[in-house]
């Protein structure tokens, strides 16, 4: 397509030209030049709001985190320099290590949690089921909901003396349990509540690789004699593989950076049972005013953020399937 | 059975089996579809307790009677109309912005002949790994710098500046256009900004307005960086008003319920209206750019 008319506009530019001024024969060629270079400027404007956010948003922070993490700086007087001190000091920090181990043991669960039922409650979902819009628009309730929302509504679930999980419990004579109060399930009981609000999210991902998948594949397999078990470890399981990757790299940034819930719901506590790194980091930085700290922390974060998605990368190549 | 039951007037129909894996499918999402939103319910109905019956045990579902007052005088002891508006304001002018920009910079890197386009969006996709929780730090220095400390602006300026989100939704959109639209213009002495707004822009509409409602979305939940920004009372967007309550409000949990649920309205307004541009942004965060 594009040939054809760039030969048809060569055309008219060479045919129309040369009756009124045939000592001219460049002329085309550098009216083309100049519309280009036009072009690219245009498209440089266009792309101007990007490349101020990659100066003011991308490169300045990064650079500024670099060097503060290299330093002490209370916001008020200047930063001063001391070298790998934050770093060695990370090491020895034990609020830290358990901060890390907070947030490990939260993607731990929530992770796995999330990818697993959204993948289910898309298979479930992957029907002319009436109520679909329905169906599909209880589950992205929580979803749009922000977290200050969804603090109140779990609250009146997991709430120790008022909530409905514990009356539940209490049709199964199990004894009430502290949920967000109890330093052991304070962290489990925040991933079950991340795994709610996000599923929906997530499971709409599955949905979309689901009706990616040809129909054919599922018919062959039922005249071979598959069965539904064998039709969905066989076909689907590999035919929503690069989602699952997806889904795996998104939810494992979220738990990485997993800093509202926590601020709003438990605040890290009790005690430091929930204090997870961003927290942690926050805290440092906006309420104690060690920036260069804090900054250190970030780079913690960002280098496990990009040390995890280059694993994931690594290991996709061994399990993804591409259609 | 009641399919079976069904069934038996069209026993004309091929086979006429019992589609157990659909019944079950039903049970599984309908059951998970009602785990999702009764706790939504059970806020609602904790939100027109008084406050006895709120903290009665063992607790009652249902309040008895409905107290609906709880709603009005969140706004009588609160400033709650100007939270709202603040958060309105910000979420607005965040959304222009990056629709705006977002649509402006995914044309550049999609149908224009743009300089080291490669290496922008490989730029794009590396800004993803870089959360605002890791870049707040040295933002807010900046933003200090700027002078713009307790104002809308930090909140307002990098929506502006295009996200990544929004670049490659845009960018997939534009990229979705037959170029036979462009070249028709471009020959009739169309210029780029022309194609941009008259041509290009109206066909991708629909990505427009998903971008529209996720950003408004963001912008209108966001907690961490108007925490960090703002300070004066009366610039406190819904989230940090609500969060306030908290401690206003001691011993009146059902008015703070009250009050965080008035903050999802706009958000279940608009999904109810948009809700096919949610599930769209929502897959397209799945398509790879």
């Amino acid at each position: 397509m594009t040939p054809v008319t760039t030969a048809s506009r060569r055309g008219r530019a060479a045919v129309d030209p040369p009756k009124v001024h045939p000592p001219k024969p460049s002329r085309p060629g550098g009216a083309k030049r100049t519309a280009r270079r036009v072009e690219r400027r245009w498209a440089l404007l266009f792309a101007t709001p990007y490349l101020a956010h990659l100066v003011l948003l991308t490169a300045w922070p990064v650079l500024a985190l670099a060097y503060l993490g290299f330093t002490d700086y209370d916001t008020v007087s200047s930063p001063r320099w001391t070298g790998l001190d934050n770093y060695t000091r990370l090491l020895r920090d034990e609020a830290f290590w358990t901060s890390l181990l907070n947030t490990g043991y939260f993607a731990l669960i929530f992770v796995p949690l999330q990818t697993v039922l959204a993948l289910a409650l898309a298979v479930g979902l992957n029907q002319k089921l009436r109520a679909m819009p329905l169906l599909r628009g209880a589950y992205f309730v929580p979803v749009v909901s922000s977290w200050v929302v969804m603090a109140y509504v779990a609250d009146a679930v997991f709430n120790p003396r008022l909530g409905s999980a514990n009356a539940v419990l209490g049709w199964f004579a199990i004894d009430p349990l502290n949920w967000l109060d109890s330093p052991v399930l304070v962290i489990p009981t925040l991933a079950l509540i991340a795994v709610w609000k996000g599923a929906g999210y997530m499971m709409v991902l599955f949905l979309a690789a689901l009706q990616a998948i040809p129909q054919e594949r599922y018919e062959a397999a039922r005249v071979d004699g598959a069965g539904a078990w064998g039709r969905f470890r066989h076909i689907t399981v590999p035919g929503v593989s690069g989602t699952t990757f997806l889904v795996l790299v998104l939810s494992t940034i979220t738990t990485l950076q997993a800093f509202e819930q926590v601020f709003v719901m438990t605040g890290g506590g009790p005690g430091d049972a929930s204090e997870l790194t961003v927290l942690y980091m926050y805290r440092q930085g906006f309420e104690y005013f060690h920036m260069g700290y804090a900054a250190a922390i970030a780079w913690v974060l960002f280098a496990v953020i990009l040390l995890l998605t280059l694993v994931q990368l690594r290991l996709q190549k061994r399990w993804v399937h591409y259609a | 059975m009641p399919e079976t039951v069904l069934a038996r007037p069209l026993a004309a129909r091929p086979r006429p089996r019992v589609r157990y894996g659909r019944i079950a499918a039903y049970l599984f999402v309908g059951a998970g579809a009602l785990l999702m939103v009764l706790p939504f319910f059970a806020a609602l109905f904790n939100s027109l307790k008084s406050h006895a019956q709120y903290i009665q045990v063992p607790p009652v579902v249902l309040p008895d009677p409905p107290q609906w007052s709880n709603y009005t005088e969140v706004w009588d002891r609160v400033p709650f109309g100007r939270y709202a508006l603040n958060s309105l304001v910000i979420a607005v002018a965040a959304t222009v912005g990056n629709v705006l920009s977002s649509a402006m910079v995914g044309h550049a890197l999609a149908r224009m002949r743009l300089p080291a386009r490669g290496a922008l969006l490989t730029a794009a996709l590396g800004t993803l790994m870089l959360p605002t929780v890791v870049t707040i730090i040295p933002s807010f220095l900046m933003f200090r710098e700027f002078g713009w400390l307790d104002t809308f602006l930090p909140l307002i300026l990098p929506f502006w500046l295009a996200t990544p989100f929004g670049i490659f939704l845009m960018r997939q959109s534009f990229l979705a256009i037959p170029p036979d639209f462009q070249e028709a213009a471009t020959l009739d002495g169309a210029g780029p900004w022309r194609i941009f707004t008259r041509i290009h822009l109206p066909l991708v509409k629909p990505a427009l307005a998903t971008l529209s409602v996720f950003t408004f979305m963001a912008s209108w939940g966001a907690v961490l960086e108007p925490t960090v920004y703002l300070t004066s009372p009366e610039k406190l967007t819904l989230p940090l008003g609500v969060m306030g309550l908290r401690g206003q409000f001691v011993g009146n949990d059902q008015l703070v319920t009250a009050a965080a649920l008035m903050s999802l309205v706009p958000i279940l307004v608009l999904f109810v209206v948009a809700q096919r541009y949610f599930v769209r942004g929502a897959m397209s965060a799945g398509v790879k750019g």
